[in-house]
């Protein structure tokens, strides 16, 4: 069968195949950027690109939250020269765990769940992700609990933030063609 | 006001799990608060036992370790390090500890002085798989 770009289709699953490229990037480099900024602990961080992948959540699907995030961690992993070391793993758990309670909040609610909810689960998440990683890869010790509610603490703050931007994010992009094309084809 | 109109950007069950994780949180930091002071120290070398004591009673240890020793003291149900050969004496400016989770630790010395939880006889809870 001979396609062209007049293929509704094909024009559907290529507009996809590009957000999605597009978000991964910005993901990828917002992710690269707060690596470089200075930190006050290594524990803390914003973790500014899961904004993108709830923005992929909310105005695709589930399944492109997962490509953002996964090609994010990966390739930003390879960008940052981290690829395969303790800290590509935590960075792994924690975003899986996050994806994870983002997309399965936003099934099992749908639309009774708004971006800061979802956000905060997934920050929450991706402590919790982190945390087990550290907890059977790295140190086994009992002070590493006393710690845990502080930094869900942090990450529930740090999620809020996100989460907010996101909704912002989410009301000035939603109905733009681009994305009410992209989904329902899930690639 | 700039707070209420963020907060309307939240669904109710946005509310609801921002309300309960930040619940949570209070609940997990007054627990770990409240068990109250620890009954034993431990203090590990490079991941060994080396010494053992209750925090009831007052008394100092010289520990041994690749650059000196460190003298460590028990008073009053608190322990703190008094001297030390290392060169930064960050043990030291760690103060006292007294609750369980707690350490005190000289990384030049390779001395990590701990207050385990509440178990009985101070036996730190390995189990088979993490051994």
């Amino acid at each position: 069968m001979i396609s062209s770009a007049g293929d509704p289709d094909r024009l559907c699953r290529t507009r996809r195949r590009l957000v999605l490229a597009l978000f991964a990037a910005i993901a990828i480099a917002l992710h690269a950027i707060e690596f470089l900024l200075p930190s006050p602990t290594p524990w803390f961080r914003l973790g500014v690109a899961n904004l993108v992948a709830l923005l992929a959540l909310f105005l695709i699907d589930g399944r492109a939250a997962w490509s953002v995030n996964l090609t994010r961690i990966i390739a930003g992993a390879l960008l940052l020269g981290s690829f395969l070391s303790p800290r590509f793993f935590l960075s792994l758990s924690g975003g899986i765990v996050a994806t994870l309670a983002m997309t399965g909040s936003r099934r099992l609610a749908g639309e009774r769940i708004g971006p800061v909810g979802v956000s905060v689960l997934g920050a929450v998440g991706h402590t919790l992700g982190q945390f087990v990683c550290v907890w059977f890869v790295l140190i086994r010790h009992d002070g590493l609990w006393s710690l845990l509610p502080l930094l869900v603490l942090f990450s529930v703050g740090a999620g809020l933030f996100n989460g907010l931007v996101a909704s912002y994010l989410i009301d000035s992009l939603q109905g733009h063609p681009v994305f009410t094309k992209a989904q329902g084809d899930g690639e | 006001m700039a707070v209420t109109r963020l907060w309307a950007r939240l669904t109710r069950l946005d509310r609801a799990i921002v309300l309960s994780l930040l619940g949570l949180c209070l609940v997990g930091m007054l627990r770990t608060r409240s068990t109250g002071p620890g009954d034993w120290l431990i203090v590990e070398r490079s991941g060994d036992i080396v010494f053992r004591a209750r925090l009831g009673s007052d008394q100092s240890a010289r520990l041994s370790g690749p650059i000196g020793e460190t003298l460590l003291i028990v008073q009053d149900g608190r322990v703190r390090v008094e001297s030390s050969p290392c060169r930064d004496k960050v043990c030291i400016g760690m103060g006292e500890i007294r609750f369980p989770g707690e350490l005190l630790a000289c990384v030049p010395n390779r001395i990590l002085i701990t207050i385990p939880g509440v178990r009985p006889e101070g036996e730190v809870g390995y189990d088979l798989l993490s051994r």
